[in-house]
């Protein structure tokens, strides 16, 4: 990797230079250095209950079979065949014993073990070896509470290190109760014209954006007004890693406005805050991106999505909705309307996202406009370490510090330093350190 | 071919000019009059599809026989595109007045295309089974274009003399939208 990289990001001065956006050679290391390296999200375990259950996915660019084998164990596989590189499964979702490829019929079992090879006797003259042909595996696979992730770098650190801080934060959208949580059936697909990182930082901090770019949506009723109102505490939080969450204060109304959601959420209070700690009352974590593209929001939607890249100037959206296992049906119901009105492709707020940043990602194309960096200067030199909260904590409640912690660490990996070089985090106190 | 359940020209007829004349309100953007065409207990449904292997496919060996759903349509009770009543209708096209609505700022030109109408009598004698295939066009900024294509399944309701939408049960034919949102009506 040429040297310069660097250069592309000065998050101490907060500014970020366009080309990362939009060049198709900075979009190839991105696949090889961030999307072939880090740890990404596959599935929740809720969608793969049973033996046989497979989900197909994509990790970056790489089309990956997530399948639980007849033994119950789940693998994550290239969902390629190894004789031609065919596409094996081209289902999204279903149960099978084994998967056989359209073009010349090589089977897999679900483990990823190769069993059958038409005319292996005769073509092959006996002498393949097919237990050196089985499906290429993941280099590590592993789940926190429920949700599998993924990296194809063997050295790549564990999974609950790469979470480090985060995996509290997780918790406060997917663990508030026991049983965590299950899925609305069903899912969001679709095509946005614009770079994967401008969602990835949008839900990763920008709370900056929610009441110009929301007006329409919040005047007429669908996100309810918690925006508007003043909220001293309110915080942008890194908790490191390149790891992003927006919090409010811990009683600023933070919930799809259904009278349903609303009792439901005053009636699980006390469980929550006995389970999740006392953290809980400094603040609410409601939006934030895990490191690189798996994000999740819980006021007006109760979402989580996967910005799959697809080349420099486009990205396919992969969105769930969710709600605590336990949660009435009553309550089950008013999150999933909340996650059809509001969020998704016709959502009142999410449609206005994607025309903001296809138009973020369009304009750099032009050579001259490439050449002035974006400002991402917001409250730089207002943050600081908050043990409490485990995390680098903005001054105001609008605050681009979550930002610039997230390009940090994308600058980092970019140039494939190993790991082990990696500031803790990216953040200035590792770096001091 | 006719047989003495089918519905009579004049119904078939009367249909049609109903559908169109609702698209043309949609391609003219007059939404609130558009949303006079929906009774007060309306549900408005679009579903999406996804990739499954029917039960009969050999590219796969299913395990588990008795748990295989082959259905590609999403559920009415699974995340929909569109689930809507008439009250959140009415707010997404409160909202389009706003001057905030910045996906329909400026907005999209439509073309709203239907085909295929079948009207089938129902049990109740004041509503009537429409169904119909839309294709919609969509221009948008300079050179964005989208195509929308799928079917519809109305029941219509007489009401005062006049017909009016009282569910819409709408499917689109893609997996993944290749549209960036869906900022229009159907």
């Amino acid at each position: 990797m040429n040297g310069d990289m660097h250069e592309l990001v000065d998050a101490e001065h907060g500014l970020i230079s366009r080309r990362i956006f939009i060049e198709p050679e900075i979009y190839q290391e991105e696949l090889r250095n961030i999307f072939a390296r880090c740890w990404l999200f596959l599935c929740h375990d809720s969608q793969i209950p049973l033996p046989g259950d497979f989900f197909t996915t994509y990790m970056g660019e790489d089309p990956v079979l997530v399948v639980r084998d007849n033994g119950g164990r789940v693998h994550a596989l290239l969902n390629i065949c190894r004789h031609r590189g065919n596409r094996l499964c081209r289902a999204d979702s279903g149960n099978a014993a084994s998967f056989t490829c359209a073009y010349h019929g090589w089977t897999y079992r679900n483990d990823g073990r190769l069993t059958g090879v038409p005319y292996l006797k005769e073509a092959y003259h006996n002498a393949f070896d097919r237990d050196r042909w089985g499906l290429v595996p993941v280099a590590q696979l592993d789940q926190y509470k429920g949700l599998w992730f993924a990296t194809f770098d063997p050295k790549a650190p564990p999974l609950c290190d790469y979470l480090g801080e985060m995996a509290w934060y997780l918790d406060a959208f997917f663990d508030r109760r026991e049983g965590g949580i299950e899925f609305i059936g069903g899912m969001h697909k679709w095509v946005m014209p614009c770079n994967w990182k401008f969602p990835a930082e949008n839900f990763g901090g920008d709370g900056y954006h929610t009441s110009w770019s929301h007006r329409s949506a919040i005047d007429t009723g669908s996100g309810g007004n918690f925006r508007l109102a003043p909220d001293p505490l309110g915080v942008m939080l890194s908790p490191g890693k390149g790891h992003c969450v927006i919090g409010v204060g811990p009683d600023m109304l933070a919930d799809p406005p259904a009278s349903e959601i609303l009792a439901y959420e005053d009636a699980i209070r006390p469980e929550m805050e006995a389970r999740l700690g006392p953290r809980l009352n400094r603040i609410k974590p409601i939006v934030g991106t895990v490191f690189p593209n798996f994000s999740l929001l819980r006021p007006t939607s109760r979402t989580f999505r996967v910005w799959h890249p697809r080349g420099p100037d486009k990205t396919e959206v992969w969105a769930w909705v969710y709600a605590d296992k336990q949660a009435p049906p009553e309550v089950k119901e008013a999150i999933r309307l909340a996650g059809v009105r509001v969020f998704g492709p016709s959502g009142s707020f999410e449609q206005d996202d994607m025309d903001n940043w296809q138009g973020c990602t369009q304009t750099g194309r032009g050579v001259v406009a490439r050449s002035y960096p974006l400002n991402y200067q917001m409250g730089l030199g207002h943050d600081r370490f908050d043990p409490a909260l485990g995390a680098w904590a903005s001054e105001y409640r609008y605050s681009e510090n979550n930002h610039r912690h997230f390009y940090r660490r994308w600058a980092e990996l970019i140039t494939g330093a190993p790991w082990a070089e990696l500031a803790n985090g990216g953040t200035r106190e590792d770096r001091h350190a | 071919m006719r047989n003495e359940n089918s519905p009579d020209g004049g119904l078939i007829g009367e249909v049609e000019q109903f559908l169109y004349r609702e698209a043309r309100l949609l391609d003219d953007r007059q939404f609130h009059e558009w949303l006079q065409l929906f009774t007060d207990d309306a549900r408005y449904f679009m579903a999406g599809r996804s990739n499954r292997y029917p039960q009969s496919s050999k590219a796969i060996a299913i395990l588990d026989p008795g748990r295989y759903v082959e259905s590609d349509v999403t559920g009415e009770d699974e995340l929909a595109l569109f689930d809507e009543d008439k009250t959140t209708l009415a707010a997404r096209v409160a909202r389009l007045d706003t001057g905030m609505a910045w996906a329909e700022d400026p907005p999209s030109r439509t073309r709203h295309l239907i085909a295929n109408i079948e009207v089938e009598p129902s049990e109740s004698e004041v509503e009537i089974n429409v169904y119909s295939n839309f294709l919609v066009y969509r221009s948008r900024a300079e050179t964005e274009e989208d195509f929308y294509v799928g079917a519809r399944r109305d029941v219509l309701r007489r009401v005062d003399g006049d017909w009016k939408i009282a569910r819409r049960r709408m499917v689109l034919d893609q997996a993944v939208l290749t549209a960036k949102n869906l900022s229009i009506f159907f």
